[in-house]
């Protein structure tokens, strides 16, 4: 019998999907994208007024009127995309994931139907440090801190034959202790808030937090709940974000990958 | 599902607030099962309590009593309710007398305890401490384990208190709604069609279960129906998610045995579905979907033909692994007698889903209450009575070749037309649905006016099964622990919402 299983073991293809095809991959997230050149000042209020959580508004950015679409809000619900007449459609290559909070924003002048470019930070001092000590290697632990399990769902995905996270030599690991990167899911509750201010604590510096999912970023669609305390960063310090409702899982893995500034490497 | 509304308005008779509600019975004299109780608001803001129970028949048996004054417990005669009535007491602030344990469930010691969250004003509730007494077990040699709200995987929090005697185990106390979000409350003041994506976000790796729950909740309250070609993708959704959620499971079965080359191959055939879900209608999880009155937009059939036929052969190589890992002996060594939940038991505290049907209670929302297109098709309702680990591997197994069928039955011959029904929210309206989840019977009630939800209650699978699971970990051993709570795949945030 247990032969069996060997044999079958060995006969499976290889499924693992190239990092290559991962990098900036959203397929299956329902992050949507700007098409600037059909933006209309028209379009851009009507897309603004049926987005359910704010990720997108239109406001004066430099005494510019313009279109500002936060992907740490967006939970990927499509109405903006079949409002928006072709301007907005769904995203094919997604780069805002692994990102400082600022960088979660993009605007659009739609007048002048273009994107209003930010400027690209500087690598921050944390990141380097954990890079200079690690190498390739990074341990994470998972915290979920009041999520609905969607984005659990795809990180336990990174594991799988696919994805198989383990090829960059990032493991999940079971104590706080062992970390090097806490991975936060879900807006903290009420009833988590003291445990996740336990757990960033349990964790020996230098230490990462990545915000993971529209709940964890922004507190998604339970900002606001007497339950609810915020966003992972109302609680604990966050370094990175990582968008998305749930995030793919090809987009978790660029994030980490960009956290630690690996995306060039094999 | 339609839900009598002629039951809605009729309220339950008794004498006195403290009569106790008596509970249906079945023909046979059998309690009849419940399947939820919860509070909600008159037009005046007077508290009231509604009942729901399985008496058999494909419509629910409800029944409404006054809760301004104190009601009296229904556990001496239905075990089940313990907890939704805790549920009532924190939420509420309903008197509940003859109830053996009224410790606070929702929130924890952070929560003041004259605050209801479903009554009261809850903007900026001050932080409170209050002791929460765990049942301490006393006697020569026992040791308490405590474990979580951080547990060492990738997993949801909550809390395990184990009292164990060298490794076995002689009680198992839960302390859950680590994640609860408040997401009842939530829904109030929401028109239905944000209210469905609320409703996605109460158990992720269920989220279409809960859509299409919701969304047939507001059908029926606003008597509409979705299109026949609607209701069949929604089927197909369904049985997607439950073939992705069982063969999941498995494979986490496998893991906790450390059988990695099952749980590898698990992993990748759940991939495999993922990702011809992507390719069929741009999603993993069925997010965004369903709406109010059908689904939110329409697939060429090709599409849906082609998902049906990776679905198929994914099952195919399902089924050749589950054959080769139950028939391996170290692990039909670690699965049987594991976890054993008596039938008795499952009766008592009213289990739904595989947990249920591998104690040998025979229930299914989609051959016992019908809706949708499931009226229109035969679902094999499968039984065992082992009650053990094993027993709800093997009926993951057998739901997995049925809900393969299923898919493949819908798929071949599916309506043409329109996806999507006008929905009229005019005027007060109540409605309820359910929908046999991968977990089991998912019951959604809302209430609304002029396309404004007043009030939704949720009632998962989740929540009416963990009371059960402390007592099938209950004479094991404490390393079974992993096993045991895996092979019931209860969710967290389902369960504390």
């Amino acid at each position: 019998m247990i032969l069996d299983v060997i044999g079958r073991s060995l006969r499976q293809p290889s499924r693992l999907i190239p990092v290559e095809a991962l990098m900036e991959n959203s397929e299956g997230s329902r992050m949507p994208d700007v098409q600037p050149e059909r933006l209309t000042v028209d379009i851009a209020s009507r897309v603004a007024a049926v987005c359910p959580t704010g990720a997108l508004a239109t406001e004066d950015h430099n005494g510019r009127n313009c279109l500002r679409l936060s992907y740490g809000h967006c939970i990927g619900c499509g109405r903006c995309v079949e409002a928006g007449e072709g301007a907005l459609i769904p995203a094919t290559r997604f780069r805002w994931t692994g990102v400082a909070k600022d960088q979660l924003v993009r605007r659009w002048d739609p007048s002048s139907r273009v994107e209003i470019k930010a400027e690209t930070p500087q690598p921050d001092a944390i990141r380097r440090q954990v890079q200079k000590l690690l190498g390739r290697a990074l341990n994470i632990r998972q915290l979920d801190a009041g999520s609905c399990n969607g984005c659990e769902a795809e990180i336990v995905a990174l594991t799988n034959p696919y994805y198989d996270l383990e090829r960059f030599g990032i493991h999940f690991v079971a104590s706080p202790k062992h970390a090097d990167m806490l991975l936060v899911t879900g807006p903290v509750t009420r009833n988590m808030a003291e445990a996740v201010r336990a757990t960033y604590e349990a964790v020996p510096a230098p230490k990462l937090v990545v915000a993971v999912g529209a709940c964890g970023c922004s507190g998604g669609l339970f900002a606001g709940s007497h339950a609810v305390v915020g966003a992972v960063d109302a609680v604990i310090p966050v370094d990175r974000y990582i968008p998305g409702c749930p995030p793919a899982p090809a987009m978790i893995l660029s994030g980490i990958l960009e956290v630690l500034g690996q995306r060039s490497l094999r | 599902m339609n839900e009598n509304t002629q039951a809605v308005q009729r309220p339950y008779e008794g004498e006195k607030n403290e009569a106790p509600f008596s509970v249906p019975r079945l023909t046979d004299g059998a309690p009849a099962r419940l399947v939820t109780l919860f509070g909600r608001l008159g037009p005046q803001g007077q508290r009231r309590v509604r009942y729901v129970f399985d008496v058999g028949a494909p419509e629910y048996f409800v029944a409404e009593i006054p809760a301004d004054g104190p009601i009296a417990s229904i556990v001496p005669q239905a075990p089940a309710a313990a907890w939704f009535e805790r549920e009532l007491h924190d939420q509420f602030g309903i008197e509940i007398h003859g109830h053996p344990d009224l410790r606070p469930l929702v929130f924890h010691d952070n929560w003041p305890d004259d605050v209801h969250a479903l009554v009261d004003d809850v903007k900026d509730v001050p932080w409170a401490h209050r002791d929460y007494p765990f049942l301490e077990v006393q006697g020569e040699g026992i040791t308490e384990v405590a474990v979580g709200p951080v547990h060492a995987g990738i997993i949801e929090p909550g809390h395990f208190r184990f009292s164990v005697v060298g490794d076995a185990v002689l009680h198992l106390e839960l302390r859950h709604f680590y994640t609860h979000k408040g997401t009842e409350k939530l829904f109030q003041g929401r028109p239905a069609d944000a209210g469905a994506m609320l409703a996605e976000s109460v158990s992720g790796d269920n989220c279409f279960a809960h859509a299409v729950a919701f969304c047939q909740a507001v059908e029926n309250a606003c008597g509409a129906s979705a299109p026949a070609r609607a209701a069949a993708l929604r089927l197909i959704g369904l049985e997607l998610e439950r073939l992705v959620c069982h063969i999941g499971d498995f494979g986490g079965l496998c893991t906790d045995v450390g059988f990695i080359v099952g749980a590898a191959l698990a992993t990748r055939i759940k991939e495999d579905l993922l990702q011809a879900s992507t390719r069929c209608c741009g999603r993993r999880y069925w997010r965004g979907v369903a709406a109010p009155g059908g689904l939110r937009f329409d697939w060429d059939s090709v599409a849906v033909k082609r998902l049906a036929q990776s679905a198929e052969a994914a099952v195919r190589e399902f089924k050749d692994l589950a054959h080769v890992v139950l028939e391996t002996p170290s692990i039909q060594n670690r699965f049987e007698g594991a976890g054993i939940l008596q039938k008795t038991v499952a009766q008592d505290l009213a289990v739904v889903g595989v947990v249920a049907r591998a104690s040998g209670v025979d229930l299914d929302v989609r051959r016992d209450h019908p809706s949708g297109h499931y009226a229109t098709v035969q679902t094999k309702v499968r039984v065992l009575h082992y009650g053990d680990v094993m027993a709800r591997a093997r009926i993951r197994v057998e739901e997995v070749n049925v809900s393969a069928s299923l898919i493949q039955e819908t798929a071949a011959a599916l309506p043409s037309g329109p996806v999507r029904a006008p929905v009229q929210f005019t005027g007060n309206v109540c409605g309820a649905s359910a929908v046999e989840s991968p977990r089991g019977e998912l019951y959604y009630w809302i209430e609304g006016r002029e396309n404004r939800l007043t009030r939704c209650h949720i009632k998962s699978p989740s929540f009416q099964n963990w009371p059960a699971m402390p007592l099938a970990v209950a004479e094991n051993m404490i390393a079974d622990f992993p096993l045991i709570n895996k092979s019931f795949n209860l969710s967290y945030s389902g369960c504390d919402r």
